[in-house]
């Protein structure tokens, strides 16, 4: 730019190319994580959207009375966090889904989804920190 | 073409049962299959149609004249040409093919149309939430909209909620979508915000 800094080019990734790549299990309009590419497939209004695990800045239970809560949150500016290079942070006039909240009676299969959003996090840090020291 | 047109196993603003729908000239049913009332639409009252994918196959999301939405889901990627063609022919609407974005990005544009917010990736929806699911929604800090759904108290009645009784489908899944934020950046904070209370 013009303060002669590098920009880091944004990394193009996609969960899906075709609709029909979605995981079976979406038919319950239920949370899926699909390990396979990386996603994180959310029931809104009665369609599946997929959101890319490099979307995604972590996930968390909570419990209040006999609803627990599955709070998901998203990798967007102004939070301190996050690499730049992750999304086009470039772009000012762009709009980020922030947070997403779902509630459910089954605490169990809240507590293993957060689990499994950790863990996926995780290995994707994990490769793509592999990928750049290859790089280097 | 037929003067009736059936589909088995529709489902009916995400109703938990589904149901058989049956288009004529005149306007569309569905009724579900355990019984009970059924829905009805007079085809004047269609203004435009969609045809997307929906978690339990296609969708067909209707909006009527007076701004208000129906959605039919359960059809099969089959369906669409006969679908089309009884719109075209009885409802005088195009069925548009709406291809939704797949990329699994959390960043796009928020817009806001007539019944509806629209989210869009990249120029193609990701997703829309009918205002009518909203159940409140404020500035939850700088540059950040919190909106809130409509999940009422959980126990969620079997069969249809039928287009006179909104705010249900937020809940329709065995997840239940309470809360969305949304980061807007820059002076448009305020206006945005009131446009998502419409």
């Amino acid at each position: 730019d013009q303060n002669g800094v590098e920009i880091k080019k944004f990394k193009r990734f996609e969960a899906y190319k075709r609709d029909n790549q979605f995981p079976p299990k979406v038919r319950d309009m239920g949370i899926v994580i699909d390990q396979k590419n990386a996603t994180v497939v959310l029931p809104v209004m009665g369609r599946p959207v997929p959101f890319h695990i490099n979307t995604i800045k972590n996930a968390s239970k909570s419990d209040e009375g006999e609803w627990s809560f599955l709070r998901i949150n998203f990798l967007s500016p102004g939070q301190g966090v996050g690499r730049k290079d992750d999304q086009p942070f470039e772009d000012a006039t762009a709009h980020f889904v922030r947070s997403l909240t779902f509630r459910s009676t089954d605490g169990d299969r809240y507590t293993e989804i957060a689990n499994q959003i950790s863990n996926l996090k995780r290995e994707s840090v994990k490769k793509e920190q592999e990928k750049k020291d290859m790089e280097d | 073409m037929a003067a009736i047109e059936n589909f088995e196993n529709i489902y009916l603003d995400l109703s938990k049962e589904g149901g058989k729908c049956r288009f004529a000239e005149s306007g569309l049913g569905w009724k579900p299959t355990s019984g009970g009332e059924p829905f009805t639409l007079q085809g004047n009252d269609i203004s435009t149609a969609q045809w997307s994918r929906a978690a339990r196959g296609y969708e067909i999301k209707i909006l009527l004249r007076n701004s208000s939405i129906v959605q039919l889901d359960g059809f099969q990627l089959e369906d669409f040409e006969r679908l089309a063609k009884l719109f075209k022919n009885w409802y005088s609407a195009t069925l548009e093919n709406k291809e939704h974005s797949l990329r699994g990005w959390n960043w796009g544009k928020a817009e806001f149309g007539k019944a509806e917010l629209t989210f869009n990736v990249q120029n193609r929806p990701a997703f829309e939430i009918p205002y009518s699911e909203i159940s409140n929604t404020n500035l939850a800090g700088r540059n950040e909209i919190a909106v809130e759904f409509a999940v009422g108290d959980g126990k969620t009645t079997n069969g249809h909620n039928g287009a006179s009784s909104k705010g249900k489908k937020a809940s329709a899944g065995k997840d239940q979508m309470v809360e969305m934020r949304f980061y807007i950046p820059g002076t448009t904070t305020r206006k945005e915000a009131e446009g998502g209370d419409a």
